[in-house]
């Protein structure tokens, strides 16, 4: 390792209308390191990773690039010093070609700033190479899938000679062995000299991939130093601030009766008729039980739990029964009516409503219990909205705040609570986790073991085999649409799952 | 492949005939109707959105009614300059034996009208001009005169002074100056002012609104002048939800039968000036041009005032200047 | 977020600030203080003169309030202006013409205008077509419709007999009524029909469960259709009540016109949005509300009367239109 480091800030402080976000933080990143930036939602990972891209300017303190104090005023500057940062929602241009996405902004461009084609055409397939990755240089960008996207969005950082790469929870969306995949290239560029600053959430991340480590608590450095030196209690310890006795809390698991029975359940793809999203899927689930769903990504998982939850009208075949009674929903309108309720993997997307205020994104599911006879009946709206806020620790400074201010982990707090107020039979979630710092998921692990014990059935899908592994009472496995093997709890480990996942037998 | 294409043809030069045939023993069968309907006259109407153009419709209509061997095919071109050199294009496609046409524009419809000029088909322009001579006759009022007429009857019925609102159509169209500058040579010399004068774009919600405006502002209005008579019913609205309009004169132009000469009747209007439609004119010169009679290239329409006293006797026609 | 460095004493400003009702008030506020400025010989000290745009002002407003429960869905009505001058057109037929007793002829006119919006709704909702090109489509079809349906001419209390002459009505007692000024000649009866649609729509927004929706589905389609909201039931009554008030404008406007015009309210569908816009209600859907509508129709209310009382010119008054929307949308959003 280099003596001096790459880059070194120092006694970094930020406000935001007086209200302090970052106070006294010192961050250092030599050549050669994956440095691990670890802490909750809010913690100001994503401000000191800002001012580090040139977003702000105005902070206090000092940043150092090769030892020179540098302040840039735009992210275009920091480009040019070599850092460039890869966002957690992508920012290709999906409708853009690859090579044009690798050089958008930095075209290598003649006289009259006529494109160079051929010139930016070799240079990307010598940064994808790199990657070890062959695509086809001239397809859309969008059009591939998000792992590979990222893999471009890296190439588009190599092709700028960036030095430093932030990488902002890259793996969130990942399935593992795209995760591999992409810590192989982050060890290659280590090995290049590049620094590397890792945000994640996951702690067996951390210590797999980062050499160093730095926790933000409050805006404040809560521990820094190297991964082996800082063993998980440690470190969950430094990112809480509080003790959590484990990642994971026990779970206890009383089987009610059966509620859910899904007997030959197929669709076929919408958009590609000759393709089965669901392939003769049959299971049942009971009352008080969590059933984990595990699977590649395009195994059909989520697929299964849209379709129960009617997403795709009448277009599922098979036989399913609620309660021994037959479920056919032909909308979520209808499913939510008999039971149901689906918590979709894609908060923004299709989760928040943005502009409806904390309260009113709670209540909406049930809007119907506030307003019998049509006329909103304000005092029990607020009244249930509050207290199922409690219940669920959600943090806000007002309940009329508008959701979008929230941090990620309570806006999944209050998308389950909208759901908690339907009443619920069976709890259909996709990625509750995904996003969401440590100290929230442990509460939202605590959260279903309450909802189970009160009789609710969960189907759970989530990419992190340690969650599913500690928290699924069964696990289901699909690949291609089909079922692949179903693992009690205990009879699970993640070789046994991987491999079902992947096809293996 | 050759043997194909002749016997093809000639399949279809057979049909050709045995339609043609068909047709000229339908001719025979039916003598009386063609000798009836002996003339086709195109109408390229520019634009039906304005009552004014609806009635010179209705008038060419009712015209040609009476003469059983005129058969008039009407077009609106929907105020598209474009569309209506197509409807042009198309009659004289078709080959009708007369073309009347009230012009959007003058430029751009000048070379069609000249075009089927040129091609023997004799062309009435109605209303607005085309540019040069390349037409048969022009039938058309004279806004200014109206206008000017309008200026001395307000003059004389108000005894040489007075404060006037004037209410303008639209001040981007020939129309509508022709129609203010008139009323102003009316007045000249005279103590008679403007005090208040707005553009209402021939609506009459917008005159409503600029009366009440005028209003607000004066205390003593003596005569309401407006382009078009729907303008002079707005402003009248305005002055009656005032309480004033018992106050003031309303004088607007147009005169069509259910609207200027309606108002007055119904006594909201103190005057309301004609400007006629040609339509029925537009007729007599036709049937005169298709019997080979010889017209005048230009002909100004006269035009009637309309006024309280002399409505029942079907107004008074206005003294050539 | 708001990322330069007020320090506590900018905090309450700044919340003063963020609030779009606070906000469009402020814009009525700058374009009142031009008319105080600029008040044409003590004109626009006059209650007459605020009277007069308080009526002129409702027709407009009541497309808006309408307009105002589409655009919160997310959507845009094109149609409102040719329902208006269809509904016109009917109530002319129905009162003047046919002299139908207002109980009838109310009822048939409203409905007519709630069914036009319905088959807007209807395709938006069912066929998931864009509102934008379906209401344009109900814009020239329903413009269409009212030409046919009065053969062209304006329906008014001259009805023309079989020999060429003209009979000559007077209009009915509720027509004059509409017409009319109450409260001692203090405000107009189109005035307070506008306060009392703006009335419903708060109702409707916010007090009962159907508006929580429609804000549901403006701020996110996709996550209201998942929730359990009726998506398309939500669009089909918005776009019925946009008609519903397109109508009631239409009756509106009949009535001050005393005449059945069908070409009335050409363009009017501008003037609703630029209401609803100005007002602070996001076009993109999810946010915004009545009173904002309210506020804005009183901005461009004043804006017009200001113009029109000082005699602008028509060029120039285009032209400080177009640059006092402009300033009035920036004052409003400086803060975002």
């Amino acid at each position: 390792m280099t003596q001096v480091p790459l880059l070194s800030m120092q006694t970094i402080g930020k406000s935001f209308g007086g209200l302090s976000v970052l106070a006294q933080v010192a961050f250092e990143l030599y050549g050669g390191e994956v440095h691990v930036l670890a802490g909750e939602n809010g913690a100001g990972k994503s401000t000191l990773m800002k001012i580090l891209a040139g977003v702000y300017s105005d902070y206090e303190g000092r940043v150092l690039l090769d030892g020179r104090e540098s302040r840039w005023a735009s992210p275009q500057q920091a480009a040019a010093r070599g850092v460039a940062m890869i966002h957690q929602e992508l920012s290709l241009i999906p409708e853009l070609s690859v090579v044009d996405n690798i050089f958008l902004g930095r075209e290598h461009c003649g006289a009259l700033g006529w494109l160079k084609p051929q010139r930016q055409r070799q240079e990307a397939r010598q940064r994808l190479n790199q990657l070890d990755l062959d695509l086809d240089l001239n397809h859309p960008a969008g059009e591939y899938p998000l792992a590979i996207q990222q893999l471009i969005e890296i190439a588009k950082a190599l092709a700028a000679q960036a030095r430093i790469l932030i990488m902002d929870e890259p793996t969130s969306a990942l399935n593992e062995p795209e995760i591999q995949r992409l810590f192989a290239i982050i060890r290659s560029l280590r090995q290049q000299g590049c620094g590397i600053v890792f945000i994640t959430h996951k702690l067996e991340e951390m210590y797999q991939i980062g050499d160093r480590l730095t926790v933000l608590r409050d805006g404040r450095v809560a521990a820094a130093g190297r991964c082996s030196d800082l063993p998980p209690a440690a470190l969950l310890r430094a990112l809480v601030g509080r003790d959590l006795n484990q990642q994971f809390p026990a779970r206890r698991f009383h089987p009610g009766p059966l509620r859910l029975q899904v007997e030959n359940l197929s669709l076929t793809d919408p958009t590609n008729p000759g393709r089965r999203l669901l392939d003769r899927v049959s299971f049942g689930a009971h009352s008080g039980e969590i059933l984990g769903l595990a699977g590649l990504q395009g195994c059909g998982a989520s697929e299964l739990l849209q379709a129960l939850f009617g997403v795709y009208g009448l277009a599922p075949t098979g036989q399913v029964r609620l309660d021994g009674q037959p479920l056919r929903p032909y909308s979520p309108r209808h499913a939510l009516a008999q039971g149901m309720a689906f918590l979709s993997n894609d908060r923004q997307a299709h989760g928040l409503i943005s502009g409806l205020s904390v309260v009113h994104n709670i209540t909406l599911s049930a809007l119907g219990f506030y307003s019998p006879g049509l006329w909103l009946r304000p005092r029990q709206e607020w009244a249930a909205a509050l207290s199922s806020a409690e219940k669920l620790r959600i943090q806000m400074r007002s309940p009329c705040q508008e959701v979008q201010e929230l941090s990620g982990g309570n806006q999944q707090k209050v998308l389950l609570a909208r759901w908690l107020e339907t009443k619920p039979k069976v709890l259909l979630l996709d990625e509750p986790t995904r996003g969401v710092d440590v100290g929230a998921k442990h509460d939202l692990y605590e959260l279903m073991n309450q909802w189970t014990a009160a009789g609710i059935t969960i189907m759970l899908i989530t990419s992190e085999l340690p969650e599913l592994l500690a928290m699924a009472d069964r696990i289901m496995v699909l690949h291609r649409g089909q079922m692949a093997g179903v693992y009690a709890r205990g009879q699970a480990t993640p070789e046994l799952v991987l491999r079902a996942a992947m096809g293996g037998s | 492949m050759n043997i194909k294409i002749i016997t093809g043809g000639a399949v279809l030069l057979l049909g050709l005939g045995l339609g043609e045939r068909a047709l000229a023993q339908q001719r025979q069968a039916t003598p009386q109707r063609y000798a009836q309907a002996s003339w086709t006259i195109g109408m390229s109407q520019c634009n039906l959105g304005e009552p004014w153009r609806v009635q010179m419709n209705a008038d060419i209509r009712k015209a040609a009614e009476e003469h059983p061997e005129l058969s008039v095919v009407f077009k609106d071109a929907q105020n598209d300059t474009l569309k209506q050199r197509a409807h042009i294009e198309e009659f004289v496609g078709a080959g009708v034996d007369l073309l009347i046409v009230s012009p959007k524009e003058a430029a751009p419809l000048t070379a069609p009208v000249a075009a089927a000029f040129q091609k023997n088909i004799p062309v009435i322009v109605l209303d607005r001009k085309v540019l040069g001579e390349q037409y048969t006759c022009f039938i058309g009022a004279d806004n200014r005169k109206i206008a000017r007429a309008a200026g001395r009857w307000a003059l004389k019925t108000l005894g040489g002074k007075g404060r006037v609102v004037e209410l303008k159509g639209l001040m981007t169209s020939t129309p509508g100056q022709d129609r203010n500058v008139g009323f102003r040579e009316g007045i000249q010399g005279s103590a008679m002012q403007v005090i208040f004068e707005a553009d209402m774009k021939w609506l009459e919600p917008n005159a409503r609104r600029e009366m009440e405006s005028a209003l607000a502002r004066f205390a003593e209005i003596n005569l309401v002048y407006a382009h078009n008579d729907p303008g002079a019913h707005g402003a009248y609205l305005a002055a009656k939800a005032a309480g004033r309009e018992k106050n003031m004169l309303f004088v607007g132009i147009d005169a069509l039968p259910h609207e200027g000469q309606a108002y007055v009747r119904q006594g909201i209007l103190a005057a309301s000036f004609e400007y006629p439609t040609g339509g029925s004119e537009a007729i007599a010169t036709a049937l005169k041009i298709l019997n080979g009679q010889k017209v005048a290239q230009h002909l100004t329409l006269p035009s009637r005032v309309f006024t309280r006293e002399n409505i029942d006797q079907g107004g008074a026609w206005l003294p050539n200047e | 977020m708001n990322a330069d460095g007020h320090k506590s004493a900018g905090l309450s400003f700044r919340l003063w600030w963020t609030h779009p009702g606070l906000r469009a008030l402020a814009a009525l506020l700058l374009v009142v203080v031009i008319g105080l400025v600029f008040n044409a010989e003590g004109a626009f000290f006059k209650w007459a003169t605020h009277r007069d745009l308080l009526r002129q002002v409702a027709v407009f407003g009541i497309l808006a309030c309408g307009m105002t429960l589409v655009i919160i869905s997310a959507g845009i009505d094109l149609a409102v202006g040719s329902i208006l001058g269809l509904s016109a057109v009917f109530f002319a037929l129905f009162s003047l013409r046919w002299g139908w007793s207002p109980f009838l002829a109310v009822p048939a006119t409203l409905l007519a205008g709630a069914l036009c919006g319905a088959a807007s709704g209807g395709l938006i909702a069912r066929l998931r077509l864009q509102p934008f090109i379906v209401t344009l489509a109900m814009m020239v079809f329903a413009r269409g419709l009212a030409k046919w349906v009065s053969g062209g001419q304006k329906i008014s209390t001259a009805v023309e007999l079989a020999d060429g002459t003209y009979r000559y009505g007077e209009a009915p007692p509720f027509i004059e009524f509409l017409n009319a000024k109450v409260l001692a000649d203090n405000v107009a009866v189109v005035t307070l029909i506008f306060l009392a649609c703006g009335f419903c729509c708060w109702l409707l927004l916010a007090k009962l469960r159907w508006g929580r929706y429609l804000y549901a589905i403006g701020g996110n389609e996709e996550a209201a259709r998942l929730s359990g909201v009726p998506v398309g039931g939500m669009k089909l009554l918005a776009y019925a009540l946009s008609g519903l008030f397109s109508a009631v404008a239409g009756i509106c406007q009949m009535a001050q016109e005393i005449q059945g015009d069908p070409e009335a309210g050409a363009g009017y569908e501008l003037s609703a949005i630029a209401i609803v816009v100005i007002g602070g209600t996001a076009l993109m859907g999810g946010r915004g509300g009545i009173g904002l509508t309210l506020l804005g129709a009183l901005t461009i209310g004043y804006l017009e009367k200001i113009l029109s009382i000082n005699a602008v010119g028509e060029a120039a008054r285009l032209m400080l239109t177009g640059l006092i929307v402009v300033s009035a949308v920036i004052f409003q959003h400086r803060r975002k």
